[in-house]
Parts: structure tokens; sequence; C-alpha cells
């Protein structure tokens, strides 16, 4: 990990796949994915719910390999694997010992080829509605799935990514494939591999295994966001905890304020030392009070949460707000964005201890921003971020125009 | 195919005069160095009637040492970026640091701070008591976890029964005073064991731990021994949709030669989504979401938990699907079975070497379990020695015992 062993490589197929690596000789693994740029925000109203319901059927397999292959190759491999899907992107990805790297670049690039065959899609839709029903029971899920949308205000970024039960009901197979003609071209993907592997040898299996598949173009909307702002309570008598969901406009991923925002949320919320955690979760009066910023393409949010006992609920909300609007009003000190600074840094750092933490770095970087940043200039980049960028943030008063919301058995 | 470990470097160990024992696993090419410090004291030593006891303190313990007050304890720490974690367990407590090597002698100087010379100031008591609260109290909206609790309290007839977060009675039972006597009895060196992981040098390290932590003194309880409830079917009632399925029965103790092999009939069993387990109920039926069994240990003591949530109709079912698969391991697992779950597990042994935070918790639990740290090659040697024909002379002779099952959810 030291940064003068790494190496990027980068190449386009000539279908429009991009492949990226980042060579690490110290590695004893390789992690390796497909990050596809399709996600809910990607959906119609319609499909909701179908990119993640997509995710789960590449495992299914094709005409090739039965969904039982799938599971056996990659347990033959001693692969760690899974997927993941959010509003703005679908990863597969695996790791594995790194003398098998060939052999992961193979099964996951079958994956990607799926059949979507009926009868598979018939069970697999049971297991989604079991999913959904799963987060039923966790409240905090919950109200941030009616939150999400609720400030997002229609745009697409406040699309569901699990989808409803009767959206998912009542998807079928068909409008799966069409989704799947429209979001999965080789243009709007990327291969990236992370650890030991040779290039030569990655980019020519790439080209063997994915250079064929057929080239479209793709479109993804940007709409503006107006998001919503006030505050909304909804009352469940089972319930035996305050849940709150807060939000307030952020900075888009391109936007390079994102750092600054970022650093900004730690320095009010986050989980350990942060200005909510000293007036609300040191003096035991939440067991969370948190706040965070996400970036994402075009728009972007703070997102906080707060759990808490119904009888001082409305104390502690009165203060989390409080904590929020008085950094807007007054601002905040050069040892908290330092301290700031230093956590965010060792933070990535950790996380590039292993190739798939790195991974997962670099290439969603590289996916939305189209260039790529070792760890050292990002690094350098959190600790350069200077304070003056944060007041600026402020200074637009993006709380203001913020969103909360509770869950609890309160009336 | 090879397995090399990330690290091929043995471990360093050392046991100060008061009894802490130290070990470090060098990754030298790493700038990041993760420390578990082991504490002997959890919800099974907790005094009767004061359940909760090593939570509370395991709380109080981080709000500021020696001589910076919590505020200042912590604006040091972040000073140094070091990012904090742990928690606290059924026979033990943890607390975490994470930093850069660099920084290795001053953060370590806080981490002993914290049990050399512990502050426990009365006005960071109740915050501490209030916070264990407010946690019991969100296990509630929590359905999964609850199960857990809930079954482990069924499972165990021995102390360990207990959950880690202690009880609403024994929480309001603690005082000051009470908690400052309960550290005085349990907060000794002697049982406490600290793993380092990362970039370093031992000799430099070694000299850092000694005079950090070379001032600690104290004694401390003994354990009891983990010992089984009467195998039992519970019902526990609760608003939800899914029905929450959890199942627990005894295993092989840790570190003996049968936890190997039934960890890697257990890996046939639900180590993948290729297991048995995930390809019966989910891949197949479609009866859940998540499914899985795996294995637990305490001192001297194995055992496997299993759960599954599912829609409440098809609860039943599930179950059913469940027992059949714990019943059928008694005949015995394939040579293709075998050989993927030894290759998973391999495989998992050198990523979990990857990572700084996971080896410094492996070697401190190692200790804490059966003495003695392991290296990735012994782990791996163990693993690769264990044969078709043990495990399936282990399944036949060891039967999965019928289980303690508890569900939670609405009235079946």
């Amino acid at each position: 990990m030291r940064g003068d062993d790494l190496r990027f490589d980068e190449a386009t197929l000539a279908n429009g796949l991009r492949v990226i690596g980042e060579h690490n000789p110290n590695a004893a693994t390789t992690g390796m994915g497909y990050l596809v740029h399709t996600g809910s925000r990607d959906e119609t109203p319609e499909v909701a719910g179908v990119s993640h319901f997509l995710e789960h059927m590449v495992f299914k397999g094709n005409e090739r390999y039965s969904a039982e292959d799938i599971n056996r190759t990659f347990d033959e491999l001693g692969a760690e694997y899974n997927a993941f899907t959010s509003e703005e992107r679908t990863v597969y990805f695996g790791s594995v010992v790194a003398d098998r790297v060939g052999a992961l670049l193979d099964v996951l690039s079958e994956l990607m080829r799926p059949s979507l065959r009926q009868a598979d899609f018939d069970v697999e839709k049971k297991v989604i509605l079991e999913e959904i029903a799963m987060y039923q029971d966790r409240p905090s899920r919950r109200l941030f799935e009616h939150a999400n949308e609720r400030f997002w205000n229609s745009h697409p970024l406040g699309n569901s990514v699990l989808g409803s039960t009767k959206s998912v009901s009542d998807l079928s197979r068909d409008q799966m494939q069409a989704y799947f003609d429209r979001r999965y071209a080789p243009g709007n993907v990327i291969l990236a591999v992370a650890g030991n592997y040779e290039w030569d040898a990655v980019l020519a299996q790439a080209t063997e295994r994915a250079g064929q598949w057929p080239a479209f173009e793709t479109h993804r909307d940007y709409p503006a966001a107006s998001t919503f702002a006030g505050h909304e309570e909804i009352v469940d008598a089972n319930l035996h905890r305050l849940h709150a969901a807060y939000y307030a406009p952020g900075v888009a991923v391109e936007d390079p304020d994102r750092y600054a925002a970022s650093l900004l949320a730690s320095v009010i919320g986050a989980g350990d030392g942060s200005r909510l955690y000293w007036e609300l979760v040191d003096k035991g009066l939440a067991d969370n009070a948190s706040l965070s910023h996400e970036a994402q393409e075009g728009a972007g949010s703070f997102v906080g949460y707060v759990s808490t006992d119904p009888e001082r609920a409305d104390a502690v909300l009165e203060e989390y707000l409080k904590v929020i609007k008085d950094a807007q009003e007054h601002g905040i000190t050069q040892d908290e964005w330092r301290r700031a600074q230093l956590r965010t840094a060792t933070g990535l750092t950790f996380r590039a201890e292993t190739p798939m933490g790195r991974l997962m770095s670099f290439a969603t970087n590289y996916q939305t921003l189209g260039e790529y940043q070792s760890l050292t200039e990002l690094v350098n980049e959190v600790m350069e971020t200077p304070l003056e960028a944060g007041a600026r943030l402020l200074e637009a008063r993006p709380f203001d125009r913020d969103y909360l919301v509770t869950l609890g058995p309160k009336d | 195919m090879s397995f090399e470990p990330a690290s091929e470097a043995a471990i360093h160990e050392l046991t100060l005069p008061n009894g802490l024992r130290v070990a470090f696993a060098p990754m030298p090419w790493l700038p990041t160095l993760s420390v578990t410090l082991s504490l002997p004291l959890g919800s099974a030593t907790d005094p009767d009637g004061l359940e909760g006891s090593a939570n509370v303190l395991h709380e109080w313990l981080q709000r500021g040492a020696g001589d910076l007050g919590s505020r200042e304890y912590s604006d040091a720490l972040l000073d140094l970026g070091v990012r904090r974690g742990g928690g606290s367990g059924r026979e033990r407590s943890n607390l975490s640091f994470a930093f850069l090597a660099s920084v290795a002698e001053p953060a370590l100087g806080l981490l002993a701070d914290s049990v050399v010379r512990p502050r426990f100031e009365d006005a960071e008591f109740e915050p501490s008591r209030e916070l264990a609260l407010q946690e019991l109290e969100s296990l509630k909206d929590a359905p999964t976890q609850l199960l857990f609790e809930e079954l482990q309290e069924r499972l165990f007839e021995s102390p360990q029964r207990r959950s880690g977060y202690g009880t609403e009675a024994g929480l309001r039972a603690l005082s000051p005073e009470g908690v400052r006597r309960d550290a005085a009895a349990r907060l000794g060196p002697s049982g406490a064991i600290l793993g380092l992981a990362g970039g370093g040098k031992w000799d430099e390290l070694q000299a850092v731990v000694a005079n950090a932590f070379g001032g600690w003194s104290g004694v401390n309880v003994p354990l009891p021994a983990a010992a089984l409830a009467p195998v039992g079917r519970h019902h526990v009632d609760a608003e939800s949709t899914q029905m929450q399925i959890g199942l627990g029965f005894p295993s092989p103790a840790p570190g003996t030669d049968d936890a190997y092999t039934y960890q890697v009939a257990l890996e046939v069993l639900s180590g993948s989504m290729g297991a048995r387990l995930f390809t019966e109920v989910r891949e197949k039926r479609g009866l859940v979401y998540s499914v899985s069994a795996f294995y637990r240990s305490l001192r001297g003591f194995g055992y496997t938990l299993g759960y599954a949530g599912t829609t409440v109709e098809r609860a039943a079912e599930t179950l059913e699907v469940f027992l059949a698969e714990l019943g059928r391991m008694a005949e015995g697992v394939s040579a293709a079975e075998l050989e993927r779950a030894r290759t998973g597990l391999l495989s998992s042994v050198v990523m979990s070497g990857e990572a700084t935070g996971s080896t410094a918790g492996r070697l401190a639990n190692d200790i804490a379990l059966f003495g003695r740290p392991r290296t990735l090659a012994e782990i791996s040697g163990r693993i690769e020695g264990v044969t078709l024909q043990a495990v399936n002379d282990y399944l036949a002779a060891n039967p999965i015992p019928e289980p303690t099952v508890v569900t939670l959810g609405p009235k079946p």
C-alpha cells in the first residue's frame, strides 16, 4: 500500500466498456467488479424496484450457467462475492486469492449476460417480497424509504431502490428484459480490478469475454432538484422508540466542494466526537444523533438520523436542530475542521487495507468523475480542503431548507 | 492454487509482569495499526441483580482517563486521527483503536490510560447508564437482534444466557460506587489481552506497551463454565411483518480438532450462497431473504446459532426445511462439497489476514478462548488437514443435536 508501489491501468474496449485496475504487488488477494451505471433513479414508476430485482436475477445465470452452476463456481474459487444496488449504480463484485483472477473474471462476465428465465423470476420475486417485508420490520429503514422519496420531491433520486410490494408484485419478466436492454450497454459499464493481477492477461480476457457485447446508447436524466422542506410526523403505536430522519440540500458529487460538505457534516454529526455527539449522545439523551453528507450525480444532501425515547423526543429534536442551525449561524472552528480531516483521512487509509475496500473507492470515483484518484491523492485532497470551503457552504444556508420527519409511538 | 497468507511473519508475544498478555502480528507493508484491548468483564460475570454493570463500566471507562476529562480525552484521540470501536459482550469487553502506526506511542498511551488511570467521574456515570438504557430499549424496535438475545437467554442455563446489554432492572440498580467496586473486582490486567496488528516494529512496540500498561494493577473474577438449558421451543410475541426464527445447539469447543472438522461441515451447510441452507430454503423455495447458521464461541465452549426470517404464513415450512437440512448432515457430505467448503474457509483466512482490525481481534480472541494466538499458516494447515473421512465420521458419530428454537413475531 506504499503509494509508490501502486500502478493505475486503464483501457477502453471497442464497444465502449472501460477496464481499469489498481495494481498492488503486496496484495494477497484480488478484488474485481462490474459497475453498471444504472439504479433506481433510472426507473419509471411502473417498474419501481427493477434495478434491484434484476441484480438478484443476474445470479440465476444463462444458457451456459444455471443458478447452481454460478454459486458452485464462486464456491470452487473460494470467492467472497456479492452485489448491491443503489439509486445510481448496480455493482457485482468478488474477491479471490490472487492466482484465481482469470476464473473470477470468467464467472463475473457470465453474470452480465443473464437469461432472465420465467421460472427463476417467479421464485426470486418471493425472495424480493421477503426482503421488503424484512425492511418493514426495521423502523429506521422504513422511515428513510419514506423520507428519501418525500425530500427529493419527484426527483429521480427519491425513487425507492427496493420498490414497493405492489410494484414488485406487478413487475413482469419482459419489463425487466426491456430495462436490461435499455441500461446494460457496455458503454455504461466499468470492469474494475484491484490487488495482484497481470494487466495484459486481464485486458485480453476482458476483450474476449465482454468485447462482443453489442454497443448502444444510454441516457440518464439529470433534472434540477427542488427538494421538500418542512416537518412531518408518522405515528406507529407498535414502536418503542422515536426515530427521526433529517434532510437538507447538499452538493453534487461533481462539485469541488463535495469533500468540504462531508467534512462539515462530520464536524456536526459524526458518530463520535462531533457536536451532535456531545450535545445528545454523550449526555445520554439519544442513543443515535448523526449527520452525514451524500454526494450524488447532479445533486446531494445532508442526511441525519436520531433515535431517542418518545417521552423526551421534543426536547431532543429541538436540540438536534439547534446544534445544526448554530453551526450555520456561527460557523465551525479550525480545530474541529482539522479533526474531521484526520478522521476522514484515517478512515480512507484503513478502507484501503484490502483490495476490495480500495476498489469500491477508486472505481466509483472513476465511474462518476471519469478520473482516477490514488489513495495518496485522495487523502491529500481531504487534508487540503480549507475551512473556508466549509464556511462558504454554510453561507448558502442549506439548513434553512431542511426537512424533518419522525416515526414513533407518540401522537 | 496456493493459499499463501498475506503475512508469513511469526506472531510476537509478551506477558507483562502484571499478567497482561500481548500479541502482535506484523504487517510491515501497511501504514496502519489496529489494537484490540480485550477485558475479562462481561454480562456473565455481572454481579447478581446488577445485570448491565459491565456494559456501563465499558462506557464509563471511555469517558476521560488520566489527566484528561471526557472531552479532552476524546479531542486528544481525534487529534491523532484515532478511530475508536469495541463493545461489551457476554464474557469479555473490547476497546479497539485504529490509527496510523506513526502515532502508536501516544495512541497506546491514551488507550492504556483508560484502564490504568480511569477517572470514573460521578458526572459521567448517569449519561453512561442512560445510554445503556436507551440501547436496551432500541432492541425492541430491532426484531432480528432481539431474537438473538431471546434465543441465547433460553439456550443457556449458566450466566452466559445474559444479554450483553443488561436488564432494565439491573441497569437501574447501578450506582457510581457500585460500578467502581465492580471495576475494582474485575478490571485487572491478569485476564486482559492486547492484540496488535499492522505496521510498526515489535521492539519499539513492546517497549511502548510495557511502559504504557506496566503500571496497571488489579484482580479479576473467574468466568463460570458455560452450560446449556434443556432443549425447548419458545415463542415471543412481537408486532412484526416477518416471523423471526432462531435456533441454537452445542458444537465443539474452539481450538479443538473437532472444531476444525465441524467448521468445514458447517461451511457445507451454510458457508456461502451455494451452500445447502441457502440453496434449499432460498434458491429453490424462495422462502426467505436471509437464512444462515454460524459458529459462536465462548471460553472452552462452542455453539451454533441459526437464523431465518420469513412472513408468518411461511414460517412453519421454513423451519421444517431448516430442521431437515440439519438432520441430513448426519448422512455426511460429498467430496465436492468438502472441497468447496475447505476452499471457502482457506480463502477467507487469507482475506481476513489482509485487514489489521480483524487480525488484531483474532489474536485477542484466540488467547481469550484457548490461551494462545494462531498464525494464519496454522489455521490454514488445520483446515487443509480436515479430510472427507474425518468430516463424515464426525457427522455420523455426532449428528446435529435437536436445537432450542425461538420464534419472535405475531402469535402463530
